[in-house]
């Protein structure tokens, strides 16, 4: 037995398996409380509270007012039923497209430059939104804009895709289309790469059509894969906010207001907080059923794949 | 089996997607070797002779470089420290399973699902009444506590694929936990660790609203940089977007283009392996 020394003593506190397990969830679990489960308290008192930051008086308790505020807010329903349509309309075309898009990359591992096209084909997920927003802007210029330019060449005339109310939606989600289809691409080949080799060898040798590729193949073995990557959009989508920050900011009215703006608008600009806090505790409600979705598929999936 | 001829059409076809997409990135860079009235020219102009006079003012303006250091020393930091707890962390959740994983691991995720002007609010509030809006350590904490959720789900799921006998056998000759830790565990995981950094490398570098609202002028990055400088002399200053997003987009390209093997762990936090 080596001699017992203090340091090598606490070491071996350390080390045991009751001690060890807490030890090492410490310091996220500091970061966990500091910055999560204390603001979260702090929000889900403020939801119950009359509190401006530009009124400067104290908190008022008001129970549920906020809550009856916002469910009697109209333009709260109108931009939450606003960001539905975004999202499912959003969703829906990146998943066709880039189910589309995955099976058309998917023998092409012979392509010369492969790594190069990937790369492009993914850069618009990693461009900066604020910077995606922003140029868009250009691209749909009126007047000095590409888009309208190539429009005019072909023979239509122009359009204010983003200043006019009945363009300006799907303007946005074309754009939205654009940065996220590349995802279910990628989402799609890594479906397409849990289906067993011998069954793509079938497929290929079978000269199955696309259809039946994509039922009998893809949708049967990815189908998992594919579900955990359409929950990711659909929850990714309904924070949208950088992107639309500079490319309208919900304009024009309040076209393309989804309710992430909505919140900043009402706890940044108006500075609102018991109300906004009381809509980020709703939107938090919505996260989590959101999440407890996720996991249910995730383990779904680990059940069927055991 | 394809004809060569019927090879070649099929790859031009995927060419003309990747460019396709590629197509308004590749605006943005061409735009900014134009002058400002050659990117407002109607009809847009294709062939012009590029300057690089965009590129001498953006690096002469004295914000920018700040701002440039800013985005690499809060992205870098959090990133580092946010995958290094992460990592003892997910060590104790994959080997013990203390009570209570499953939730811990279900409200991790879950901060990452909310929208992000929801989540900052009641942190905003917090910074204000501690005074610690607008400092270094703030802003990196945050986004450490930012990087986390992700970078344990994504380090667990590769540490529940190292088999316990490696611990044990470690235990076994007599190495402390530590060097189990850091000699045997982390190089098996080294794929997660890379894939957890470079998937919240590129949301701090790319993150603008939190560093609005709980920066300010010291700790501001580029894209901050880039929302608050759109206007000069009454109009929007494309010369000076086109070349900062020029600028930016190289470290997450390249990072893509390096790391693509770790692009879709990443993506996907860990729930889907694979390379594509």
């Amino acid at each position: 037995m080596p001699a017992l020394s203090p340091a090598g003593g606490v070491a071996r506190f350390l080390g045991r398996r009751t001690v060890l397990p807490g030890l090492l969830l410490v310091p996220v679990l500091a970061f966990f409380i500091v910055w999560n489960t204390i603001p979260t308290l702090w929000l889900l008192g403020l939801s119950f509270y009359r509190f401006s930051l530009t009124s400067g008086r104290a908190p008022i308790y008001a129970g549920l007012l906020n809550f009856q505020n916002i469910l009697n807010d109209s333009g709260v329903w109108l931009d939450l039923s606003r960001t539905l349509l975004f999202v499912v309309s959003g969703v829906g075309i990146q998943t066709v497209l880039g189910m589309l898009l995955g099976l058309l990359f998917w023998n092409s591992q012979r392509l010369p430059g492969r790594r190069v096209a990937l790369t492009m084909l993914f850069a618009p997920m990693v461009l900066t939104p604020v910077a995606s927003g922003t140029f868009w802007r250009l691209i749909y210029d009126p007047t000095f804009g590409v888009l309208n330019a190539m429009l005019r060449g072909v023979g239509f005339s122009g359009a204010n895709f983003l200043g006019d109310s009945s363009t300006a939606f799907a303007a946005v989600l074309v754009v939205d289309v654009w940065m996220w289809t590349p995802f279910m691409v990628l989402m799609t080949l890594a479906a397409l790469a849990s289906v067993p080799k011998a069954e793509l060898e079938a497929a290929e040798i079978d000269q199955l059509t696309w259809m039946q590729r994509l039922r009998l193949v893809l949708l049967h073995h990815g189908k998992y894969i594919l579900m955990l990557g359409i929950l990711l959009r659909t929850i990714d989508s309904f924070k949208t906010m950088d992107l639309i920050y500079n490319m309208t900011f919900g304009g024009p009215g309040t076209t393309t207001q989804l309710v992430a703006i909505t919140l900043y608008r009402r706890a940044f600009e108006a500075f609102n907080m018991g109300w906004s806090s009381a809509l980020a505790v709703i939107l938090l409600l919505i996260s989590i059923a959101f999440t407890a979705t996720f996991i249910f598929v995730l383990h779904w999936r680990e059940k069927a794949e055991a | 089996m394809r004809t060569p001829w019927q090879e070649h059409a099929y790859h031009a076809v995927l060419w003309l997607v990747a460019l396709v997409f590629f197509a308004p990135i590749a605006w943005i860079i061409l735009s900014s070797f134009k002058t400002a009235d050659q990117i407002l020219a109607t009809p847009p102009v294709l062939l012009f002779r590029p300057t690089l006079d965009n590129y001498v003012q953006l690096f002469a303006r004295d914000s920018f470089l700040h701002q440039l250091f800013n985005s690499l020393f809060l992205s870098v930091s959090a990133v580092l420290i946010a995958v290094a707890v992460s990592f003892l962390a997910a060590f104790s959740f994959s080997r013990f399973k203390p009570a209570g994983t499953d939730f811990l691991m279900f409200l991790l995720l879950s901060i990452r699902m909310l929208p992000g002007s929801a989540a900052i609010l009641p942190v905003y509030l917090m910074y204000v009444g501690f005074g610690w809006k607008d400092t270094y350590a703030g802003m990196i904490l945050f986004y450490a506590m930012f990087s986390i959720p992700f970078s344990v789900w994504i380090l667990k799921g590769f540490i529940d694929g190292v088999s316990p006998r490696f611990d044990e056998t470690g235990r076994v000759n007599g190495a402390s936990w530590l060097r189990i830790i850091t000699r045997t565990i982390l190089p098996q995981v080294m794929p997660g660790v890379i894939a957890a950094l470079i998937f919240n490398f590129i949301f701090v570098w790319n993150e603008f609203l939190f560093n609005y609202i709980i920066g300010g002028l010291q700790t501001s990055n580029v894209p901050v940089a880039l929302s608050t400088g759109l206007y000069s002399s009454g109009g929007v200053d494309w010369t000076f977007i086109s070349a900062l997003t020029t600028v930016y987009l190289v470290p997450p390209v390249l990072v893509v283009y390096v790391f693509q093997r770790y692009l879709l762990v990443g993506m996907t936090f860990g729930t889907v392996r694979g390379e594509v």
